[in-house]
C-alpha cells in the first residue's frame, strides 16, 4: 500500500508540471464550460419577468454551483486509453508494475490542481459580476457537496475508463462516451433545476446517475432545494457498477492487446 | 471549379479512412439524436413553465434552434477535424509541405478532412429546419432567405473557427478553441431576446454567435426589422475576408521546422 502511495505522489506531481505546461489551453478548456452562465441568463430573464418559482439570484446562485460541479467532475480517460490503444503506447505501459488506471487518475486529480486557481478566479469575476449571488452555504453543505462531487468524479471516471477500455474491441470508442455525455447534459440539471423538470421525467430518471452527478453538489452548495442525500446511494451503487465493469474488460481486454509488436 | 473537384477527392477519401471505424459512426447516429431531443426538450422546458424566451412563438424558437444545430453540425462535419490539424502540423513542422503544395493553403487547411461522424447532426439539424420553418407557415421567399442566411451563418461560423485556430502559428497548442467555439454555439440555441441585456451584447458583439442563429431566423420569419440581423451577410463576409488577410498575415511569422 506504501509502495503505491510513493508511486501515486511521483505521478501526481509529474502530471501536475505536464498540466502547468498546457496551461492555455486548459483556460480554454475552462471557458468552453462557462455554458451553465448562458442558461443562467435565460432563466434569470424568465425570472424578472415573472415567470419561475425562483427568483434571479436564486438561478444565479444555482447555475453558479452547477458550473464548479461540473467543472470538478470532467473526466477524459476514454480519450487517453483510446489513444493508448490506437499509438501502442499502451505497450510501455503494460510493462511497469502498475495498473495503468492509476496513471490517468493522477492525470485527472494533477489536472485539478491547475483547475482550481481558474475556477477561484471565474468565482471572483462573478461574484463582481452579480453581487449578493453568492452566499456562504455553512461548512455542512459545503463538505457534503464536495463529497457528492468527488462521488460523481469517481463515477465519470469508472465510465470513461470503461469506454476507453472498449477500444480494445472497436478500436476507436470515445464516441460511446459521448452518450453518457449527452444524457449527463440533459437530466443532470444544467439546462434548468431539475425540480422545474416534468415529474414525469424527474421519476424515470431518478434512478440513474445522471440527476445526481451534478444536481446533488449544486443543491447543497446553492440551497435553492433541499439536497436529497439518497444520491449518494444512487452514486455509489453505480460506481461499483462500473468498477466491475471495468475490471472485467480489463482483464478480458488484455489479452486482445496486440498493437506494436506485442 | 477545380477546387471543388480537389474537396471532393479529400473527402472521399476521408470518409472511407474513417469508416474503418463503423462502430463510431453508429453510436453518434444515437448521440445526434439523443442530444436532437434533449435539446428540444430544453426549450419545452421554458415554454412549460410559462416564458415564451422573450416573445418567440414555439415553433419560431425552433428555427433558432435549427440554425445552431446546423452550424455544430459543421463544426462536427469540417471545423474541428480540419483545423485541429493546424496546431498539430505546427507543432510537428508538417505545416511546410502544405504551404508548399500548389493550392491555396487556408483552402486545404480547411476542406482536407472530413467527419463523418457529423453527418447524423447534419440531418436532425436540416430535419429541425425543415419541420420549424414549416410550423411556422414560412412563405415562400421565407423558404429563400433562409437558405441563403444559413449559407452565410455557416460560412460566419467557419470564418471565425478559422480566425482563432490560425493563432496557434504563435501558441502552438490551441486546439481547445475550437471547443471553446463550438461550446458557445450551445449556448447560443436560444433566440438572443431570451437573455438578460449584457448577454446580449456580449453575444451580439463580443462573440458574434447571434449572427449565427438567432439573425438567420428573424430574416427567415421577416421579424428584421429595426434588428441587426441584415448585417449578417456583412459579417460573414467580412469575417470571412478576415481569415484571409490574418491567415497570410500569421504566416509570415511562421518559422518552419528547420529554419
Amino acid at each position: 500500500m506504501s509502495a503505491l502511495t510513493a508511486k501515486m505522489r511521483t505521478l501526481l506531481s509529474v502530471y501536475y508540471a505536464y498540466m502547468l505546461e498546457y496551461r492555455a489551453e486548459i483556460v480554454f478548456w475552462v471557458l468552453g464550460g462557462l455554458v451553465p452562465f448562458f442558461f443562467m441568463a435565460a432563466w434569470s430573464e424568465a425570472a424578472r419577468q415573472g415567470h419561475t418559482a425562483y427568483t434571479p439570484g436564486e438561478y444565479e446562485r444555482y447555475f453558479f454551483a452547477v458550473f464548479i460541479a461540473r467543472q470538478l467532475a470532467i473526466v477524459w480517460a476514454n480519450w487517453t486509453f483510446s489513444d493508448w490503444v490506437r499509438t501502442g503506447k499502451l505497450s510501455f505501459h503494460l510493462l511497469q508494475p502498475l495498473d495503468p488506471a492509476w496513471r490517468i487518475l493522477a492525470d485527472h486529480a494533477a489536472e485539478r490542481g491547475v483547475r482550481l486557481p481558474m475556477l477561484a478566479l471565474i468565482g471572483l469575476v462573478f461574484a463582481l459580476l452579480f453581487p449578493g449571488a453568492l452566499v456562504w452555504p455553512g461548512w455542512a453543505p459545503l463538505l457534503l457537496g464536495l463529497a457528492a462531487s468527488t462521488l460523481a468524479f469517481l463515477l465519470s471516471f469508472l465510465v470513461a475508463y470503461s469506454v476507453g477500455l472498449l477500444s480494445f474491441w472497436f478500436e476507436d470508442a470515445t464516441e460511446i462516451f459521448e452518450l453518457w455525455y449527452v444524457l449527463m447534459l440533459f437530466f443532470s440539471g444544467m439546462l434548468a433545476p431539475l425540480s422545474l423538470y416534468p415529474e414525469a421525467v424527474q421519476r424515470a430518471v431518478y434512478y440513474t446517475p445522471f440527476p445526481h452527478l451534478v444536481y446533488l453538489p449544486a443543491s447543497y452548495w446553492s440551497g435553492l432545494e433541499p439536497a436529497d442525500p439518497r444520491g449518494f446511494a444512487v452514486l455509489g451503487f453505480w460506481a461499483l457498477v462500473f468498477f466491475a465493469v471495468a475490471r472485467l474488460l480489463w482483464r478480458a481486454g488484455r489479452r486482445r492487446f496486440s498493437a506494436m509488436g506485442a | 471549379m477545380r477546387y471543388l473537384r480537389l474537396a471532393g477527392i479529400f473527402w472521399a477519401a476521408s470518409a472511407a479512412a474513417r469508416m474503418e471505424y463503423r462502430a463510431a459512426f453508429a453510436v453518434s447516429l444515437v448521440a445526434a439524436v439523443v442530444e436532437t431531443a434533449g435539446k428540444l426538450f430544453g426549450v419545452y422546458l421554458f415554454y412549460s413553465n410559462g416564458y415564451d424566451l422573450g416573445g418567440w412563438r414555439w415553433q419560431e424558437a425552433l428555427l433558432v434552434l435549427g440554425f445552431a444545430q446546423l452550424v455544430d453540425a459543421f463544426f462536427i462535419l469540417l471545423f474541428q477535424p480540419n483545423l485541429r490539424r493546424i496546431s498539430e502540423m505546427v507543432q510537428d513542422g508538417t505545416l511546410d509541405f502544405v504551404l508548399l503544395k500548389p493550392v491555396d493553403g487556408q483552402f486545404w487547411m480547411s476542406v482536407q478532412q472530413v467527419g463523418v461522424v457529423g453527418f447524423p447532426y447534419l440531418v436532425t439539424a436540416l430535419a429541425l429546419l425543415l419541420f420549424a420553418g414549416s410550423a411556422s407557415g414560412l412563405p415562400a421567399g421565407g423558404w429563400g432567405l433562409l437558405g441563403v442566411a444559413a449559407v452565410a451563418a455557416v460560412l460566419l461560423g467557419y470564418a471565425v473557427a478559422f480566425l482563432l485556430a490560425t493563432t496557434s502559428i504563435w501558441f502552438v497548442k490551441i486546439f481547445n478553441v475550437v471547443y471553446f467555439l463550438s461550446s458557445m454555439i450551445w449556448s447560443a440555441q436560444y433566440p438572443v431576446q431570451a437573455y438578460a441585456r449584457p448577454f446580449r451584447l456580449f453575444m451580439t458583439f463580443v462573440l458574434p454567435v447571434y449572427f449565427m442563429t438567432t439573425a438567420p431566423a428573424e430574416l427567415a420569419l421577416g421579424r428584421a426589422q429595426a434588428s441587426w440581423a441584415w448585417a449578417l451577410f456583412a459579417v460573414a463576409l467580412g469575417f470571412f475576408l478576415l481569415s484571409r488577410a490574418f491567415w497570410r498575415f500569421a504566416l509570415r511569422y511562421y518559422s518552419s521546422a528547420s529554419s
